[in-house]
């Protein structure tokens, strides 16, 4: 017990940790809200008629999906924004939400298309417009669909932030990296590190298991 | 003017032409079946009349306002004319009320107490009001394509079309969607009716149209055009559809499973049900096999055909076997002869079909048998 509150409570550890903490919550939790918007945007111009838009949003989900986000991050870093000012933490906010957008525009896509068109065409028979028949009828059938992977593209973004202590960002990961060089306890203070991590997904996973509950029991009454 | 009315409407997909200047008016409370062979366009019609298919070419108006206009407010003429549609197509993360009462509150502005009393009358009407509160998904085929035709009744549309409603279901399904429709047909709905169902088609519609040659190629009453067609496609057509045979000439090229199946989806097509398909499958194979033996007694050569009709009128199926050959009355067989051939079937045949009669003429032994339509 000494241990551990040695490793992770005295002298400001704490503090520290929650430091760390805080940095990868934001990064993930920033980058998830833009990259969603932005995965929508990307999604609408993918399926829409504008050839050119067509052919350039499928030009940038291959290309984002196609490799690895530090190396994207590093690029950002060092190359494009390096003379750019901003910080290093939104420098990181923006490649992690260009790589979730990929991933989010693709799943929507997918989504989507798993949808009944047939429903849609009921719809409109019935006198809806296009819009009206995408929001009752596509849109909560697609989100029922992409919850699942959604959810996991969530917890994946998590982790993927644990690369930013390339771009010198502190980090949970970092934190953990430095406490565990300054106790000398690497065993300790990197499994704690992990279950800080687990316990971040099943927050995740928790919020979209209630989610799920809440809509079967509307369903049951 | 119509309540309904086509100009000159041409589509065609990319160098395919699919309908090419058709016109057409129909006349408020009119019942329109369209029949034709398959991929002929009659979807691509029903489906260019609310512009699901945006034709090339034509002018379609309803109920005075014309949808293809210029600026026309394209969701609101379409409230005018329901759709029913092969696959159902209902919401399906709705429940059945909800499914009913979507359109009339959020574009009728209706309010939820008016609808809902409306959506559960309209069920108890097609007889499943113990079904609002339960997801379509759950529901039998027959009993969503019920509930469809019920969402499209609940914005009172001027026009109803419906695409092969029936074609979807299980057969033993299909009968209970026909009642619905035949419901509606009484209450005077004017209807444009797509169907492969020739039966259905000619005791519900006032008009036939047959579809053939990217258009309209005949129309005229049921009676016109089942019974008496005059164009060459229309003949051919309506003799393939309320007319089965079958020949056989050599004893080698007897297809039982051939046989079968095309009784089968003749059958089918009338609505006739699996006890009397049976019955017709059976009393085909019987006697074939009888005149196999009684009237060809050896040798590869044979000289059978088989014809079964519908006899609208009285709502009988007519089966006629003509057999070359040796004179052979296979009614007469008993239920095991002197060489020990087995006639049970026969014996059973004519205790279960409306009638059996055996006759010799013109060097042609010829059997006809009568079951009951329905
Ligand atoms: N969206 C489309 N794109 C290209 N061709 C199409 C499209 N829809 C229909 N067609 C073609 O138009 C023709 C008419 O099709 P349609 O669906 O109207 O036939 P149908 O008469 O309804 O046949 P069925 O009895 O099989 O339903 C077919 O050759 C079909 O392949
Ligand atoms: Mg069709």
């Amino acid at each position: 017990m000494e241990i551990i509150y040695q490793i992770f409570i005295a002298n400001g550890a704490f503090t520290t940790i929650c430091k760390g903490l805080w940095v990868t919550v934001e990064i993930s939790l920033v980058a998830l809200i833009l990259g969603t918007l932005l995965g929508a945007v990307i999604c609408f111009f993918r399926m829409g008629n504008n050839r050119l838009m067509r052919f350039l949003t499928a030009g940038y989900i291959a290309l984002i999906r196609g490799c690895p986000v530090l190396m994207l991050l590093m690029l950002l870093f060092y190359g494009v924004l390096a003379q750019s000012g901003l910080s290093p933490i939104a420098v990181a906010i923006l490649a992690f939400a260009l790589h979730t957008a990929a991933h989010v525009a693709e799943l929507l896509r997918s989504s989507i298309m798993a949808t009944d068109f047939g429903q849609v065409e009921a719809a409109r028979t019935l006198g809806f417009s296009r819009i009206q028949a995408f929001r009752l009828v596509t849109l909560p059938q697609m989100m029922h669909i992409a919850r699942p992977v959604y959810q996991s593209t969530i917890v994946n973004l998590i982790q993927w932030t644990s690369v930013v202590g390339y771009v010198t960002i502190t980090d949970l990961t970092r934190v953990i990296y430095n406490t565990a060089s300054r106790t000398m306890q690497p065993m300790i203070t990197i499994i704690g590190g992990m279950i800080i991590y687990i316990a971040i997904s099943y927050c995740v996973y928790g919020i979209f298991a209630w989610m799920e509950w809440r809509d079967t029991r509307e369903v049951a009454e | 003017m119509g309540i309904l009315d086509v100009k000159g409407l041409s589509k065609a997909f990319g160098d395919l032409p699919v309908l090419n200047n058709v016109d057409l008016s129909v006349q408020e409370g009119e019942r329109i079946a369209i029949i034709g062979a398959s991929g002929c366009g009659k979807s691509v019609f029903l489906r260019c009349l609310n512009l699901l298919e945006v034709p090339d070419e034509g002018h379609i108006t309803i109920d005075g306002e014309e949808i293809t206009a210029k600026g026309a407010n394209i969701d609101l003429i379409r409230r005018k004319m329901g759709m029913v549609f092969q696959k159902f197509h209902l919401f399906s993360h709705y429940n059945v009320l909800d499914n009913l009462c979507l359109a009339p509150t959020q574009l009728l502005g209706m309010d939820r107490v008016t609808a809902e009393k409306k959506a559960m009358s309209l069920l108890s009407q097609v007889g499943l009001a113990a079904k609002a509160k339960v997801f379509p998904t759950v529901l039998s085929g027959g009993q969503q394509q019920r509930i469809a035709i019920c969402r499209a009744l609940m914005m009172e549309p001027k026009v109803l079309l419906l695409d092969e409603p029936t074609s979807a279901l299980d057969p033993t399904m299909v009968g209970e969607v026909l009642a619905v429709i035949r419901m509606l047909a009484k209450q005077k709905l004017t209807m444009i009716i797509v169907t492969h169902e020739m039966k259905f088609a000619q005791e519900v519609a006032d008009r036939i149209l047959f579809f053939a040659d990217q258009g309209i190629y005949e129309q005229g009453s049921p009676e016109e055009i089942f019974n008496s067609p005059q164009r060459e496609k229309t003949i051919s057509f309506i003799r393939k559809h309320t007319f089965f045979s079958y020949e056989i000439s050599k004893r080698s090229e007897f297809d039982l499973m051939k046989l079968q199946g095309g009784i089968w989806s003749f059958a089918e097509k009338y609505g006739i049900n699996d006890k009397h398909t049976y019955l017709l499958q059976l009393s085909s194979e019987e006697l074939i096999y009888e005149f196999f033996h009684g009237s060809f007694a050896d040798g590869e050569e044979v000289d059978l055909k088989l014809d079964v009709t519908y006899a609208q009128a009285d709502d009988r199926i007519i089966m006629e076997v003509v057999s070359g050959g040796a004179e052979y009355n296979p009614i007469l067989a008993e239920s095991q002869d002197d060489d020990g051939m087995e006639h049970i079937g026969i014996t059973l045949l004519k205790k279960r079909v409306s009638s059996i009669s055996y006759a010799y003429e013109g060097g042609k032994n010829r059997v006809r048998v009568e079951v009951a339509g329905n």
